[in-house]
Parts: structure tokens; C-alpha cells; sequence
């Protein structure tokens, strides 16, 4: 007779011993585990929220699989993906571009936590979360190969991370240090709790509901799916800010205020312009803003006051960012859409205008004015004015626009001299991140750093593109090609009834 | 004369831009170069243009003294903002 899990699990975690031959601070770097000055018993009391044995992880994820091979499988037969609305398909490619080497990284921040987690329990976790990054890793590269024939772009899911194209390189920046430069307890708090218990829902969930307006099963399924598993290895993070928590509070505050502002910005990226303009109108559950302040401000911000921790210094700024930051960079990238490897729905037609208006009502002066100015340019033929010259000038911690943020009426210089280089930053919280740990960031040089430091040649918006690895087959334009701008033509006047020259009866 | 970089704002607009700008430029040529990303395309064009004022750490520059003369007083780093605004029209009572 087999026993029952709960019978032998915490025999078969405890895993530990007394080192004899090794010292422990060198077996367990703190550089590495992240321990820090928390003492070692302290890690006794690690206690996963969740308990999964290799026999039953197997057997649930296996179930898992074959449903979503089962839709994918269908789907892709059945022709469905050439209804799907192009603005709506792409978020998918931005989604594959952008995500599918970040589950790969993750594997190794997962790995990381096998080997060098201060207690057996959480490195027992790793091995779960390994498995579910690898799953997530090929579930995107499987979905975008199987849609190769269909569109180009979806070689980005895998070539993306190769190539240096601008927004690439902010979210890998973002990864780079929030998994793979942090030690374990760091990348617990940042990417464990900050994206995957919280930001992750408004692309994992809240897009994956409106794709599934959209029609589109087949991606929404998948983010679903991926999404049970995220749900479940995110826990991590809990039992190790319990410990921070008792023993150094400040360093985990910290650190959670850093993630939560980047991971804003990222997520501002990538999601905000998903869910607000490139979802058909009529296909939007909610905007991202209602989202994000259901999710991240109600959910995920309650449970961390839970534990002890105190909402960011900069919160008023979180919340006005919410009314701005992501129709910053959708006006960003739809105005430098020939850097992007997906193309982008403007969303400005006066439908899409008027639920814009009704959810943001700051929208119109911070963003509508600019807009007027570009659809009066493509009415009047105008389309090279709608196109950029140049670049624009760039954060260097989170590799975005400068101001982009916040609205156009609060662009203001956040810059800092550091050892005698001039360091610009999109706002005053994000110099903030960067005066934590400066020697953290200050080495890295942001695009234009590089370009004006001669790695971009040549030195214009050609050899920019080439820097990038755009191809003309991949390169962003506008996805309706501006049919919408229409809407503001002034309309035609109607016709005069003719007048009919009556000529006399003659009897 | 030696080319220079800056980052240059024009006011009313979102985000400021790269701009290629030469130490012999006066700054009413400078103003122009960072217009010409901003006017016109994302903040309206007047009917009659007001001339533009440059401002650098707050202080207004005089149009036609040049970049190079700055330089030669103060450090300016590669990447210095520099905002550009509308000339402000002084205001006539009666």
C-alpha cells in the first residue's frame, strides 16, 4: 500500500546536512543565496504554501498538455488565426517576442534556486519551477512555430533575443537584473512576488481575456495554461519575504520597491498598448488601467501590506502613472513603428477616441492634441511627418523614453552626473533605482550611449535599423495602413437636388 | 566646429529626441534643429511662428551667440538637455 503524500513529505525535503569538508560560506556564497546577515536557523522556518511530489507534479502537468496540444492541434487546422483581427495578432507577436527567452532565462533563475537557496525546501521548489519554465519556454516556441507559415514575425519568439532591437534590450535589461544579476532571495522578491504573483496577470490573464474575445483560442489557451503554473511557483516568494520580514525588513522593502516601479514600466510597455489599442474595440473586457488597479493596487499590493510591508514611497506617482505611462509609449512605438518587429494599431478612430475618453479623462489634453497633429498629417499626405528622424532619448535604468511615464506637461530633466558620466532617467523614481545600487547599472550604456558612442553605423535611423536586426519583411507600420484616419476627413457635403427646367405643358 | 549631441526637448511635446548639433551653431540654429522633430508632427505648427527661445539648466540663451561659446565657459556634457520652447510673446497693455 503506497502512502499517502502528506505521510512522508517533510522526510523527503529536509534535505540537509552538516558540511564537514567544505566550508558553508563557500558551498552557499551569500553572493549567490542572498542570506545575508539572516542567521541560519532562521531558514528552518521556510515553509512552502504550496507541497507538490515529482509523481504528482508529472501526472498534473502531463494532463495539462495534452489539453492544450489538443486546442492547439485543432486550431491550427481549422483555420482560424486568418480571421483574427490584425491589430489583435499583434499583441501575440509582441507577446512571443518579448516573453518566450524570458521563460528560458527563468530556467536559470530557477536553477539557481536548486543550488544556492538558503534552505533544502525552496531548492526542492526549484526543481518544479525548472520544469515549468522549460514547459513555458517550449509552449511559446511550439505556438509560434507552428504559425511561421503564416507570418515572419513569430521567428522573433526565438530570434528576438539575438537581435538588439529597443525594446528587446529593455526587457532583457529588466531580467538580466531582476533573475539572473540578483541572488536567490533577491530574485524571490523581485520576480517571484513583483512579476509573476503580480504583474503577470495583466498580460497572463486580463490579454489573455480579451484574445479570447478576440477569437483568438488558441494563444488565449496557452496564456491560460502557462499561467496555472505561474500561479503556483510565484508562491516561492511568499516564505522568503516572511523571513526578510522578521530579520531585515528594510532590504526587503527595498528591494520590492525597485521591482514594482520597473516592473510598472515594463508592463506599461508591453501590456498597456495590448490591452487599450491594439485589442478590437469592441473585444475589450477591460482597460488597463481598471486592470492593473483590481489586480496589482486591490490583489497583489493588499496581500504584500499583509506581511508587514508598506505601500512604495512613490505610490501617488504609481497612481498617476496608471492615467499615462502606457499611452506614452503606445504613441512612442506607434510613432517609431518602423523599430518594431510587430505593427501597431494607432487606435485613435473616433470610436476607439470616445472609450479612450470615457476611461482615461486626461486623455484627450495629454494625448489628443499630439494625435490631431498626426492625423492631420496622414489626411494630408503628409505620412513622412508622421515618421521619426531621429531617436528618442532614452532612461538608463529602464531603457524607455525619456518622460514616458508621466504626460507630456510633466517632461522634465531627471539626469544625475555619476563618476563623470551623465546618467538620464524617465523620472524621479527610476534615478531613485538607480541611487540604490549604482554601481549596479552605471556600466551599461543604453542605445543612445551606443550610438553616440560610434557602435551604430552608420550613425542614422538606417544603421539604427540594421543594429537592430529589422528586416523590411518584420519592420512595424501602421496595421490598418491609416484607413482609419479617415474618420476625420470632413465629410462630404450632399448633393444638391437637381433643378429641372420644366417646360410648359402644351395642349 | 566639431559635431555634438544633445538631448533636446521641445516643449509641449512628449518625449525629447537625439540631436546632432555642431559647436559653430548659434542656438537659434539649434532651436531649429529640435523643432524640426517636434513642430509640426506631434505639437501644432502656428500660423505664424513666434521665433523659439533655448533654454539650458533654466537659463534662456541669446540667439545668436553659439554652443562653442558656452562650451568655453562651463563643462556641457555630450547628452546635455537642452529645452526649446516657443518664443514668449511679451504681453502689450492697451
Amino acid at each position: 500500500m503506497l502512502l499517502n503524500r502528506d505521510d512522508w513529505y517533510d522526510i523527503s525535503r529536509d534535505l540537509d546536512w552538516e558540511l564537514s569538508y567544505v566550508d558553508p560560506a563557500v558551498a552557499f556564497p551569500t553572493s549567490w543565496s542572498g542570506a545575508g546577515d539572516v542567521p541560519k536557523d532562521a531558514w528552518d522556518k521556510w515553509d512552502e504554501p504550496f507541497r507538490v511530489s515529482y509523481r504528482d507534479y508529472v501526472r498534473i502537468q502531463r494532463e495539462k498538455e495534452s489539453g492544450v496540444k489538443a486546442v492547439s492541434s485543432a486550431l491550427v487546422r481549422s483555420g482560424t488565426y486568418e480571421k483574427l483581427d490584425p491589430a489583435h495578432v499583434a499583441a501575440s507577436h509582441l507577446h512571443m517576442g518579448t516573453t518566450c527567452m524570458v521563460e528560458h532565462m527563468a530556467v536559470t533563475m530557477q536553477s539557481r534556486f536548486c543550488r544556492f537557496a538558503p534552505t533544502p525546501r525552496w531548492r526542492n521548489l526549484g526543481v518544479f519551477g525548472m520544469l515549468d519554465e522549460t514547459r513555458h519556454a517550449q509552449l511559446d516556441l511550439r505556438f509560434s512555430h507552428d504559425l511561421l507559415k503564416q507570418d515572419p514575425r513569430f521567428d522573433w519568439s526565438q530570434k528576438a533575443f539575438h537581435t538588439k532591437e529597443w525594446g528587446v534590450l529593455a526587457v532583457k535589461n529588466f531580467f538580466d537584473d531582476a533573475m539572473l544579476n540578483a541572488d536567490c532571495v533577491e530574485a524571490a522578491l523581485a520576480t517571484s512576488l513583483t512579476v509573476e504573483h503580480g504583474f503577470t496577470n495583466v498580460q497572463f490573464v486580463a490579454l489573455a481575456a480579451d484574445a479570447m474575445a478576440a477569437g483568438d483560442i488558441n494563444w488565449s489557451n496557452l496564456l491560460s495554461s502557462i499561467q496555472t503554473d505561474e500561479a503556483r511557483h510565484a508562491q516561492q516568494g511568499f516564505p522568503t519575504l516572511s523571513i526578510l520580514m522578521e530579520h531585515d525588513p528594510a532590504r526587503a522593502q527595498k528591494a520590492l520597491d525597485v521591482a514594482f516601479w520597473r516592473s510598472t514600466r515594463l508592463f506599461q510597455t508591453l501590456t498597456g498598448p495590448a490591452m487599450d489599442y491594439y485589442t478590437p474595440l469592441d473585444q475589450r473586457k477591460m482597460s488597463f488601467k481598471e486592470f492593473m488597479l483590481e489586480w496589482i493596487v486591490n490583489h497583489h499590493e493588499r496581500i504584500l501590506e499583509d506581511y508587514g510591508l508598506k505601500k512604495p514611497w512613490y505610490w501617488d506617482q504609481f497612481l498617476y502613472s496608471l492615467e499615462n505611462g502606457h499611452h506614452a509609449m503606445h504613441l512612442g512605438t506607434w510613432f517609431w513603428r518602423p523599430t518594431l518587429f510587430w505593427k501597431p494599431n494607432a487606435g485613435v478612430s473616433k470610436d476607439e477616441r470616445d472609450w479612450l475618453r470615457e476611461k482615461y479623462p486626461t486623455w484627450e489634453e495629454n494625448w489628443g492634441v499630439m494625435w490631431d497633429e498626426i492625423i492631420k498629417n496622414v489626411n494630408d499626405d503628409r505620412i513622412e511627418d508622421t515618421l521619426p528622424d531621429t531617436l528618442p532619448a532614452l532612461c538608463n535604468l529602464t531603457q524607455l523614453p525619456l518622460g514616458s511615464a508621466f504626460s507630456r506637461h510633466d517632461l522634465a530633466d531627471h539626469s544625475m552626473t555619476y563618476k563623470g558620466r551623465l546618467y538620464h532617467f524617465d523620472s524621479e523614481i527610476s534615478k531613485w533605482c538607480f541611487e540604490q545600487d549604482p554601481e549596479r547599472y552605471a556600466g551599461h550604456q543604453n542605445f543612445i550611449d551606443r550610438f553616440i558612442d560610434g557602435q551604430i553605423l552608420p550613425a542614422d535611423l538606417a544603421g539604427g535599423l540594421l543594429y537592430m536586426g529589422l528586416t523590411p519583411d518584420v519592420m512595424g507600420d501602421d496595421v490598418y495602413d491609416y484607413a482609419w484616419a479617415k474618420d476625420y476627413l470632413p465629410s462630404k457635403p450632399a448633393p444638391a437636388e437637381e433643378s429641372v427646367e420644366r417646360e410648359p405643358i402644351s395642349i | 566646429m566639431a559635431p555634438f549631441p544633445i538631448t533636446g526637448r521641445f516643449v509641449g511635446d512628449f518625449v525629447p529626441v537625439l540631436v546632432a548639433v555642431d559647436t559653430d551653431d548659434t542656438w537659434d540654429q539649434i532651436a531649429r534643429k529640435v523643432a524640426a522633430h517636434s513642430v509640426g508632427r506631434r505639437v501644432p505648427k502656428p500660423e505664424v511662428s513666434p521665433g523659439y527661445d533655448v533654454l539650458v539648466d533654466g537659463t534662456v540663451m541669446t540667439s545668436d551667440a553659439t554652443l562653442g561659446e558656452l562650451l568655453g565657459t562651463r563643462t556641457i556634457p555630450p547628452l546635455q538637455w537642452v529645452d526649446v520652447r516657443f518664443r514668449e510673446q511679451v504681453g502689450s497693455n492697451g
